[in-house]
């Protein structure tokens, strides 16, 4: 079957209005086909100024998060403050079906552009307030950061360090700014939510949605051992927490990369051992474990730590990570290499899935690779159409082209500041 | 509930197990679709897995899980031999009057049943089905296993967590189990938002490790634009933006800044650390002011921020000295009234139990479950106002719900429901049944 060129979401008009809290959300919207139109302050956003740039060089158009989380959009600019900003805004907002925004509880109320007073024209309208603690409560108010989420949602208790690796370690905020992919993954699913509702009643309504909620959500069992058990885990390198230590899963290769080659428990059969033993000699690194008395559950039991922490690390030592990973999956051990992210472009299973996408960059004459999507949709693809929007650049298509100003206005609006 | 669902009306027939795959249909469940789990007591996994988390004075078995109950809440329970004849016509017959099927079984598990989304197709026209293998369902290694710490370690983000010349921290769970789930439930509710609007039906083929590798974005860039090595001095660094002497790079978390960190808190115990962030020179000024504006903290070389990160290890120190003598939330409150951003490190006791916001925010409510009694289960992290989103089940016994699905939806006659518990469609003929399935049967 042939994949027509609309993504699932296409038809739909999205206004986002969102900071590094929102903008991963959006994009998802834009890539699987939502018009998303990005509102920013006149000049440009403060996400614009997160590195890396290109190049090293900081500057509005530049910075390559802010390329990475706005893709498939398209960009205005538009102060909200000003009496004709909300004008226009509310225009705006009758065109749409979403509007997806971050800023502080209760902000849009006071400009007389909340909810209320939105969907009291629309009420197909839906809006999603995505903010750090919610529309209420003792900490709504608080400042917050993707660090101080880590902290308060449970992330850094449960990641970190043995002993033995670093000693009296901090625990650690796992890296890449996920707080906020957490956040916005939960605020797409409440609107999907709201929107299949929508399709069966008509109606729209507002979602008030968690930063923080979402993160104390993502720690797996780490809740489950408390309320069950009254069992509170500790950290271990590169592994599931525990309430009582396990054992390591990463080990270090011949070319100082690490694989993760857990083996749980109940790996170690007769069976299992045959056949990382014949693995090994194919190597001449088997060890002793050809030896017959492996045969015997009980001399595994017995010996788990030499098989374990000697001639499995000690195969491991001695040879790269990539070749450990792919001999592993291939006689069905599930390990993998720690890679870094810039040896995933290599990947030829990522180039057969068509991950790697090129993204145009007209004003720049230049054509670069970003991650593409998560998942091939065979009726209607999750793809990039373009990249992120410039300051602004879509000001004349949308105001003008589709809500009728004349250039002169728009020049004096710019002029002005409103947009 | 006086309020409607978002999802009413929407049946979900649910092959996951594990983690990721009943994490995904755990939400589905609290939107209000009808979530049908197919089990097996033969082939289980899942229903005793994520460590122990059965209470000391409950016998361990397939209904005892906690961790089960908090990730199979919302959902119905039906057990069933989908290799037997009768099984697979059964399930063909379920498929057939359902909006979805979703599973993260490993790549050519439904396909060699028989259930690949061409025959789907034919047994409903507009389902969606939705796959949660590890590598996806096409590609050279499709059939390469996974678990959440793999996916973490394969798609990079294991890399970007941790300390620099250390081995990497990674992720203390399994990362990619809870948000895999995540994909798993969006991309239900976006086929079906796609079918509500064009009649059409699709495949969507997820992979755990790929959807791991679309969050390192500005990592992946910072390669493929600027040419950077990921494997560079100084990265990761840890709870830092910048690892001090290294060169001053992003570290793909956000601004660069100083302070940021975790400092240890009274009364020093394993999780007594709060953690701080001053993203710019006045709430730097305003902490200093809080920390009783010591010599140190005020000194001018520390007023702007590329001497705080040059100075960053006897700022750290200096920091830590203060937030020793304090309680992780006197930290928090003292700071962020102030407008100094501040963080206690919760452990899952203090998310539970301390967290004032969690608590107001009705994250944490009791649903009576037969076995383990009255205990809280997670809530939506979001408040969908005319639709809520509320768990209204706990976890279902196994096979709790074989005479509702087979009966009510599937019409089977009450006899023919007893007769397939005595050939084996329903429950091995050799296994023990538990009371209620002989209440069932009555």
């Amino acid at each position: 079957m042939t994949a027509p060129a609309t993504g699932p979401l296409s038809g739909l008009r999205v206004l986002e209005l969102a900071d590094e809290k929102g903008q991963f959300c959006g994009k998802l919207m834009a890539d699987l086909g939502a018009d998303v139109v990005k509102i920013e302050t006149p000049g440009g956003d403060a996400t614009r100024t997160v590195g890396p740039f290109l190049d090293d060089v900081p500057g509005p158009n530049r910075s390559l998060s802010f390329w990475h989380y706005n893709t498939s959009k398209r960009g205005v600019t538009l102060d909200l403050g000003s009496g004709e900003g909300k004008g226009l805004f509310r225009r705006l907002a009758s065109t749409a079906d979403i509007v997806l925004e971050t800023f502080k509880p209760g902000y849009l109320a006071s400009l007389d552009l909340g909810y209320e007073a939105l969907s009291a024209t629309d009420h197909k309208l839906i809006v999603c307030s995505l903010t750090p603690f919610g529309q209420s409560g003792p900490w709504r108010d608080y400042l917050s950061s993707d660090l101080l989420h880590m902290a308060a949602g449970g992330q850094m208790a449960s990641s970190g360090y043995d002993d033995s690796d670093v000693p009296d370690a901090p625990p650690i905020a796992p890296g890449g700014g996920n707080a906020w992919h957490t956040g916005a993954h939960y605020a797409y699913m409440a609107i999907m939510a709201a929107l299949v509702h929508r399709t069966a009643t008509g109606e729209g309504q507002h979602i008030d949605a968690s930063v923080h909620d979402a993160c104390a959500l993502s720690t797996e069992s780490a809740v489950a051992s408390y309320i069950y058990r009254d069992e509170v885990v500790i950290r271990q390198t590169g592994r599931h927490h525990s309430a009582s230590p396990t054992p390591r899963a990463q080990y270090r290769a011949k070319d100082g990369k690490y694989v993760n080659a857990l083996t749980g428990g109940g790996r170690l059969d007769p069976a299992s051992v045959r056949r990382l033993a014949e693995w090994f000699d194919d190597h001449g690194l088997a060890g002793d474990l050809m030896n017959e008395r492996y045969r015997d559950p009980e001399v595994i039991e017995e010996n788990v730590h030499h098989i374990v922490e000697e001639v499995i690390a000690n195969f491991i030592a001695n040879r790269t990570a990539d070749e450990v990973y792919h001999e592993a999956q291939e006689r069905d051990y599930p390990w993998g290499a720690v890679r870094a992210p810039d040896e995933l472009l290599s990947d030829g299973h990522l180039e057969d899935r068509g991950f790697w996408t090129e993204v145009e960059h007209t004003e720049l004459g230049r054509t670069f690779v970003y991650p593409g999507s998560g998942a091939i949709f065979n009726g209607s693809p999750w793809q990039i159409s373009r990249r992120a929007p410039l300051v602004g650049e879509h000001n004349d298509e949308i105001f003008g082209e589709e809500l009728g100003l004349s250039r002169e206005e728009l020049a004096r609006l710019s002029d002005s500041g409103v947009i | 509930m006086a309020l409607p669902r978002a999802l009413q009306g929407i049946r979900v027939v649910d092959f996951t197990w594990v983690r990721a795959g009943p994490w995904a249909t755990r939400w589905l469940g609290a939107l209000g679709a009808e979530v049908i789990k197919v089990e097996w007591p033969e082939a289980e996994r899942g229903r005793q897995s994520g460590g122990n988390t059965t209470p000391p004075d409950v016998e361990r078995g397939l209904n005892t899980s906690g961790n089960f109950n908090d990730t199979n809440a919302n959902k119905l329970s039906v057990t069933l031999n989908v290799r037997s004849p009768r099984g697979m016509d059964l399930i063909r017959r379920l498929i057939s009057v359902s909006d979805a099927v979703i599973e993260n079984f490993s790549s050519r598990v439904l396909t060699s049943w028989g259930l690949g989304y061409e025959e789907l197709r034919k047994l409903r026209s507009d389902i969606v089905y939705v796959s949660m293998s590890g590598f996806g369902h096409t590609g050279r290694h499709h059939h390469y296993k996974t678990f959440g710490p793999v996916a973490q370690a394969v798609s990079g983000l294991t890399f970007l967590s941790g300390l620099p010349d250390k081995p990497p921290a990674g992720w203390g769970w399994s990362y990619l189990d809870d948000t895999g789930g995540l994909y798993g439930a969006m991309g239900v509710l976006t086929g079906i938002y796609h079918r509500n609007v064009t009649g059409e039906g699709q495949h969507i083929d997820l992979s755990q490790m790929i959807t791991g590798i679309t969050l390192n974005g500005p990592a992946i860039l910072d390669h493929t634009v600027n040419g950077r090595p990921s494997r560079r001095e100084g990265f990761p660094p840890g709870n830092a933006t910048h690892w001090p002497g290294a060169p001053l790079l992003n570290n793909y978390r956000g601004p660069t800044a100083a302070p940021h960190n975790a400092y240890r808190t009274s009364p020093g115990g394993y999780n007594d650390w709060c953690v701080i962030a001053c993203f710019s020179n006045g709430e730097w000024q305003r902490l200093a002011q809080l920390m009783g504006s010591p010599d140190w903290a005020t000194a001018t070389e520390l007023a702007g921020l590329d001497g705080r990160l040059r100075r960053q290890q006897a700022l750290d120190r200096g920091i830590e000295a203060w937030t020793s003598t304090l309680d992780k939330y006197e930290v928090t409150e003292t700071c962020q009234e102030a407008g100094v951003r501040a963080m206690p490190v919760q452990s899952s006791e203090d998310r539970v139990e301390h967290d004032p916001q969690l608590r107001h925010r009705d994250m944490y409510l009791a649903l009576e479950h037969p076995e383990l009694g009255s205990r809280k289960l997670q809530n939506a992290p979001f408040k969908l106002r005319a639709t809520p989103a509320v768990n209204h089940r706990p976890s279902p016994l196994i096979g709790e719900h074989n005479r509702q699905v087979f009966e009510d939806i599937l019409g089977l006659a009450h006899e023919d429901l007893v007769s397939g518990y005595e050939d084996g469609t329903f429950w091995p003929v050799d296994r023990v049944r538990y009371p209620y399935m002989e209440e069932m049967l009555k």
